[in-house]
């Protein structure tokens, strides 16, 4: 399926914000990187999947009933090796079992659990005044506290998502503090351009939260895709 | 009948006629004023008062109404109550079917949408449409209108008329804030202006157009904007990236405190404000953005007055210790300024001129004359400063001492200013910390083209302004 017809079916299931499968495949579509992510249906899969992969892994609950998957006990992270992959498959099933007996499980997500980088975060939205705009900053669980953003109109260049990123404060963990190596930021800029021009080209989407994108010496990765319609 | 054909916006600048509909005859009174000012701006006697009660108002012949008037008339000027302005509109429809003219009209009535009801907002609505039918253009309702120095333009009661000509095009949602910054710039010669539009409601004409028009206006050097709201934002950022790549757009916008209306379901939309968006895209369109009203008045004139600065190394000159450290910790602050670096020879050159308890280059690109000063020294110094192609910009600052005086000091420093050709000119900026003690030297200075300044970080913003829109003009050539 091409992005439009993902949305397009998004929109008619009456989805407020798309699935995370979803979202990735879209972030794709316009070289934005994800982590390797695969939906399985059976434990023999995920062990194989995550064999292919390499660990750690995390593996998450696919249901269209359960939205907030951590609240069931639907994200499990940190799995080490295959031992500990078939004793927390199992586990994961208990879990929503127990604490959403009537949701319908359509698989298991697993994915590839990413090293830590600097925490950044791409967002956009649409504002009634400016249309798409695009913002970068210090990324976490702490953006509303700390306010380390910076915002452009999209559609942008990447010297421009370089000027916009120099704005913030965590330029500076980015271009390596405390003998740490510097950040790709050239590739993150790149996530920057992308995130822009995904955000015009679909009407339909209205806000999106990149959050956390890890930042290493080689590249980024958009680890959390949150894309609202 | 004439088909109706869509006016110019010169049209409001460039007037063959300028009407004026519910002049007074009474001194003082704000009707009055307009025709007044209108009168001593004008340079070709060709401001029409409407009053169907009088014959004469300020010595001019006025007229019943639009139509009895029998020479071209460009430029209406409505100032009537807002229940009578739609009976103007018909006549200006009337008369644009049946002459072609009166392509531009200003309306100075208040009235309308901004009183927030429906009868207000019904009344505009009528009124725009019956204008608008016959190709005219609108600035307002709810406005000053222009004034425009070059041309002999004034349809408000607030700018001065013998506002000095210069480079600084002014375009407002306030009429207010605009002439305070005239008046407040008067006494010392300030700033020169070419243009001021207020645009009140901007129910036709918008910042928009105005931003066009003042990119191909060859005597606009620079536009000053202050802004409120603006429906359509990104139309206006779009149009002004252009015109930044041309001449400086400098940009004050209130509402800070506003936040974005949109209902977050992210991260993004819960702390995206509409001031910080504005924040972002001022940057991106390479419009300064002041922070203060005095940043905002300061930049726009000196910008106007001073060349750009080709880098970001700029050196102080000062006799007075404190507040230069003021001035620097603004500069520094700014992460896009560095202080100069002074070569060997250029120090042992100074030191000639200076007494030998000078600070030269401590810290570097930072000389500290001290009280022992002559304005002899000040040219010398001046002039090698201006002569070193590794400044990029000078700020001198002084507390002119009370045995040099005013004329002398502001020879001094513009014999050091213009002793090097226009190609080699960089911004100088005075501040002359001793307010009105020193008037007459900082009169002569501005009136000569060098800024002035009562305070140091006053001085350090506009420099910092400058450097920033220097370097987004070098990458965007």
């Amino acid at each position: 399926m091409d992005c439009q017809e993902i949305i397009n079916k998004c929109v008619s299931d009456g989805d407020a914000v798309i699935p995370e499968l979803e979202a990735q495949a879209i972030c794709r579509n316009f070289n934005i990187s994800c982590p390797p992510t695969t939906l399985v249906t059976n434990k023999a899969q995920c062990l194989s999947v995550a064999q292919e992969m390499g660990y750690p892994v995390v593996i998450k609950i696919f249901s269209r009933q359960i939205v907030h998957k951590s609240d069931v006990g639907g994200v499990i992270t940190g799995v080490q090796d295959t031992e500990q992959l078939n004793m927390a498959f199992d586990q994961l099933m208990d879990n929503v079992k127990t604490h959403a007996p009537a949701a319908e499980v359509g698989g298991v997500i697993v994915q590839k659990q990413m090293p830590k980088g600097v925490e950044v975060v791409v967002g956009g939205l649409k504002n009634d005044q400016f249309g798409p705009v695009v913002m970068f900053g210090l990324g976490g669980v702490y953006v509303e506290v700390f306010k380390d953003v910076s915002f452009r109109l999209a559609p942008l260049d990447k010297e421009e998502a370089m000027r916009q990123v120099k704005e913030t404060k965590v330029y500076k963990l980015l271009q390596g503090v405390r003998g740490e190596k510097p950040c790709d930021i050239d590739a993150l800029c790149e996530v920057i351009v992308n995130t822009g021009r995904l955000l015009s080209s679909f009407p339909a989407i209205k806000e999106l939260d990149f959050n956390p994108v890890f930042c290493y010496p080689d590249g980024c990765t958009v680890v959390d895709a949150r894309l609202v319609l | 009948m004439i088909e109706p054909v869509t006016a110019k916006i010169n049209d409001f600048f460039q007037p063959r006629g300028i009407a004026i509909i519910g002049a007074s005859a009474t001194p003082g009174s704000p009707n009055n004023q307009i025709v007044q000012f209108a009168k001593q701006m004008s340079i070709s006697d060709n401001v029409y008062p409407v009053n169907p009660t009088k014959s004469e108002i300020a010595g001019l012949t006025c007229y019943p109404n639009l139509i009895a008037i029998p020479m071209p008339v460009d430029l209406v000027v409505i100032a009537v109550g807002p229940q009578n302005s739609l009976g103007v509109a018909r006549d200006i429809k009337k008369r644009r079917e049946e002459k072609g003219d009166v392509g531009a009209v200003a309306i100075v009535t208040a009235g309308f949408k901004e009183m927030g009801t429906a009868e207000g907002e019904q009344l505009q609505h009528d009124l725009i449409a019956t204008i608008k039918e016959c190709g005219a253009r609108i600035i307002g309702p709810n406005c000053q209108g222009v004034a425009d120095t070059y041309n002999g333009i004034n349809t408000t009661f607030s700018v001065p008329p013998n506002t000095p000509q210069g480079g600084v095009s002014i375009v407002s949602q306030s009429g207010a804030f605009a002439t305070s910054f005239l008046r407040w710039a008067r006494d010392q010669k300030l700033v020169g202006i070419n243009k001021f539009v207020s645009l009140g409601n901007m129910a036709d004409v918008d910042f928009r157009e105005l931003l066009a028009y003042l990119d191909e206006d060859e005597k606009t050097k620079v536009i000053a904007m202050y802004l409120e709201g603006i429906v359509d934002a990104r139309g206006m950022f779009e149009i002004a990236a252009k015109v930044t790549r041309k001449k400086p757009i400098v940009a004050i916008k209130a509402g800070k405190t506003s936040m974005g209306t949109n209902v977050a379901q992210s991260h993004t939309a819960s702390i995206a404000g509409n001031n910080d968006i504005y924040d972002g895209a001022f940057r991106q369109a390479g419009i300064i953005r002041a922070q203060s009203v005095a940043e905002f008045y300061h930049t726009s004139r000196v910008f106007d007055k001073m060349p750009l600065p080709k880098g970001n190394r700029i050196c102080i000159l000062t006799v007075v210790g404190g507040p230069s450290t003021i001035c620097v910790d603004e500069l520094v602050a700014s992460g896009e300024v560095t202080l100069a670096h002074f070569k060997d020879e250029l120090k042992q050159e100074i030191a000639k001129h200076l007494v030998s308890s000078a600070n030269i280059g401590h810290p570097d690109g930072y000389i500290d004359m001290t009280a022992s000063v002559n304005p002899k020294m000040h040219a010398d110094v001046l002039k090698l400063l201006m002569n070193d192609d590794e400044i990029d910009g000078i700020i001198f600052m002084t507390t002119p001492p009370g045995f040099i005086k005013d004329e002398e000091l502001a020879a001094a420093i513009l014999e050091g200013y213009n002793s090097v050709p226009a190609e080699k000119k960089k911004p100088l900026l005075s501040v002359m910390l001793a307010g009105n003690a020193v008037a007459k030297c900082r009169t002569i200075l501005e009136s000569e083209g060098l800024p002035t300044f009562e305070f140091p970080d006053d001085a350090a913003r506009v420099m910092v302004n400058m450097v920033r829109y220097s370097a987004y003009r070098q990458r965007n050539n």
